[in-house]
């Protein structure tokens, strides 16, 4: 190859290399925009989450100028936007300037600091101070659980039932697994079919129905009702990753162990189980997802205690009055599922057939 | 070995045995969690309220003037979203199928959409197609609208909402599509694409010869648990326009039980929709279980 035709080839390469990752950062760009607008959403105050357009980020500080107004002081709020003092609120009770100043732009100001303004406000040469004050970025998520009613006992719940169903479709699904992995047995595969149809089978067709069987245990409206209803599907899918996963340990390693003497138990215990961990790991995982994703049935199968997606979703139903806390609230919610697929990222990709990139 | 015959029968039996009392725990369990509530559905869609036997109940259904919006929309949502999620994703993963730096970054950021709980979603996009959401924002700060040129995005006719759902669907679920596309494309011999190029074949051709017809399961795959998943969307739908206005199937479900609980017929109605969802993802799942070769037990399903 000539040098003109080596340069001309690795320019052809740049321009082609260049619009492929344009492709990519916009493709990226599209997936995570909706939530970096929620993330930006749950950090507004109120004030900024009624203005339009909505700030694309959120302001860290609030401007303000205090002023001698006609029922007493005159407290106004640089709009970023307008670019603009705008008076907010026109009275002589300090305890009210303090609450606007906490619940509408989300800056706690003690009625003591208040009086220190308006102190130089008096003292001062001209009839006006300004100044600042830090916003509490975190007081959507405080709000939110302080007045959504049961949002702290229900995240707790949502966390048990999440833990009780990995640990009933661990145990009853990973027996099975094992099973499906080291026996042929008459039967095998219808059972496996069988599994593979309950997984697909809709959660809400069996939700429905357990409210009456529930209610005959004692458990309607209780987490272990749900625990029983989640299990249901979170069973079949550990059974399917199990067994892959038991597959992939070699026998010869359990027969070795045998002929040292070891029982079928201990081998299980010593050899077998260690090497299954990490796939036991991400099927508990899985579980928890499944568990604390749901939202049909836990809107079906509870009443006076919900788990933590139903709250959010009633929130969500009634956010005309307060966006910015649905938004905390829906966070809150995705923050554990995104932790945990970010662990089983792999094991995911290979459930989805086996991308190794 | 000097075991006695007895014993040594003893032994085999019981090694035979094991198996099923590993299973028999999972057998139990389905038996009175799923195969029960089942039949209890079964039963109670075919039953009045004092309990004799009746078809009145799907008459009740198939009468209700939300039933044929409901069947028709849901239709519509799975056929279209799921042949645009399908396009989408292959249109993608074939231009993405190299190794390139942060591909594991990106892949991560692929699942995210399908990480997400129902109800984040609905956050998101809530607080986005309000008419004084993110969506109008951005495009303001775009240049795109002008300040008092807000887009209603809820308001107007149900084709409009459709049109939505569809989108958000397709936000949510083409990237994990596309995951396994990749996967399927993956596990396609170079050589044999390669070949296809050697004998003369454009791009196209290979395309169509050689790469869709071989990644083929993975499509059927991804196809068909994207329609069974289709098929019982409604949270998304339910946040943005609340019940009713926009019926799908799920929706009445959750609209008998939850939001009209009192009415003498809304377990029936409840229960017969109910059957109905069951029926029409049971079919959804046997052909895929079929296709996926789980009837013949020679592949591995899935």
């Amino acid at each position: 190859m000539t040098t003109k035709i080596k340069r001309q080839f690795k320019l052809s390469r740049l321009i082609s290399k260049t619009i492929f990752y344009l492709l990519i950062t916009t493709l990226a760009v599209t997936i995570i925009l909706p939530a970096f607008f929620l993330v930006t959403l749950s950090f507004l105050s109120t004030r900024e989450a009624y203005s339009y357009p909505l700030p694309l980020l959120p302001s860290l500080k609030a401007e303000y100028s205090l002023t001698y107004g006609e029922r007493g002081y005159l407290l106004s709020v640089y709009d970023n936007f307008d670019q603009e003092y705008q008076t907010v609120l026109d009275t002589s009770e300090l305890d009210k300037i303090s609450v606007y100043m906490k619940s509408q732009i989300s800056t706690p100001y003690s009625i003591s600091k208040l009086e220190d303004r308006i102190a130089e406000l008096e003292n001062g040469p001209e009839d006006i101070v300004y100044f600042r004050a830090r916003k509490n970025l975190w007081l959507n998520y405080d709000t939110f659980f302080k007045i959504t009613r049961d949002a702290v006992p229900a995240l707790l719940r949502s966390f048990q039932i999440a833990g009780l169903t990995i640990l009933v479709s661990l145990s009853i699904g990973g027996m099975a697994g094992y099973a499906f992995a080291r026996y042929i047995f008459p039967g095998r595969d219808a059972l496996k079919f069988s599994v593979l149809f309950v997984r697909m089978f809709p959660g809400i067709a069996i939700a429905l129905p357990m409210v009456i069987i529930l209610a005959n245990m004692g458990f309607y409206d209780k987490p272990v009702g749900l625990v029983l209803v989640y299990s249901v599907g979170s069973i079949a899918l550990t059974i399917w990753i199990t067994a892959s996963i038991f597959m992939g340990i070699p026998e010869s390693l359990e027969e070795a162990a045998q002929v040292f003497g070891a029982t079928k138990f201990q081998t299980f215990l010593r050899i077998t189980f260690p090497l299954a961990l990490p796939g036991l790991a991400a099927a508990a995982m899985y579980a928890f997802l499944g568990a604390w994703n749901e939202t049909v049935s836990a809107i079906i199968l509870t009443q006076f205690n919900p788990t933590f997606p139903v709250v959010v979703y009633q929130a969500l139903l009634g956010a005309v009055g307060n966006v910015n806390l649905a938004a905390a609230g829906g966070l809150v919610m995705a923050v554990p599922s995104l932790i945990f697929t970010f662990f089983i990222r792999r094991y995911i990709q290979q459930m989805w057939g086996g991308v190794t990139i | 070995m000097t075991a006695s015959a007895p014993a040594k029968r003893f032994r085999d039996l019981g090694s035979k045995a094991v198996p099923y009392l590993l299973i028999a725990p999972v057998v139990i369990y389905y038996i009175l969690f799923w195969i029960r509530p089942v039949l209890i559905t079964l039963i109670e869609s075919f039953r009045t309220a004092a309990g004799a036997f009746t078809f009145q109940n799907y008459v009740m259904v198939f009468t209700d003037p939300d039933f044929m919006p409901a069947l028709r929309n849901t239709a519509i949502i799975v056929i279209f979203s799921v042949t645009l999620e399908f396009l989408g994703a292959l249109f993608l993963a074939l231009i993405i199928n190299r190794k390139f730096f942060g591909s594991s970054i990106f892949l991560f950021i692929a699942m995210i959409p399908m990480a997400l709980p129902a109800v984040a979603v609905g956050a998101m996009w809530l607080t986005g197609f309000t008419a004084h959401g993110w969506i109008n924002s951005l495009l303001y700060h775009l240049g795109i609208i002008a300040e008092g040129a807000k887009i209603y995005w809820l308001a107007g006719s149900e084709w409009k909402l459709l049109i939505l759902i569809i989108i958000i669907d397709a936000w949510q679920v083409i990237p994990s599509v596309m995951i396994i596309l990749l996967a399927g494309l993956q596990n396609i011999p170079e050589e044999t694409i390669e070949a296809g190029y050697v004998f003369g074949g454009d791009y196209i051709t290979v395309l169509r010869k050689i790469t869709v017809p071989l990644l083929g399961p993975t499509i059927q795959t991804a196809i068909i648990l994207r329609l069974i998943s289709a098929i019982q969307i409604w949270l998304i739908i339910v946040l943005l326009v609340g019940f009713s206005r926009m019926p799908v199937l799920v929706e009445r479900i959750v609209y008998y039980h939850e939001e009209v609980p009192g009415l003498d017929i809304s377990f029936q109605m409840a229960s017969g929709y109910t059957i109905i969802v069951s029926v029409i993802v049971s079919l959804a799942a046997l052909l895929y279980l079929r296709v996926s070769g789980a009837f013949g037990g020679k592949k591995e399903a899935a």
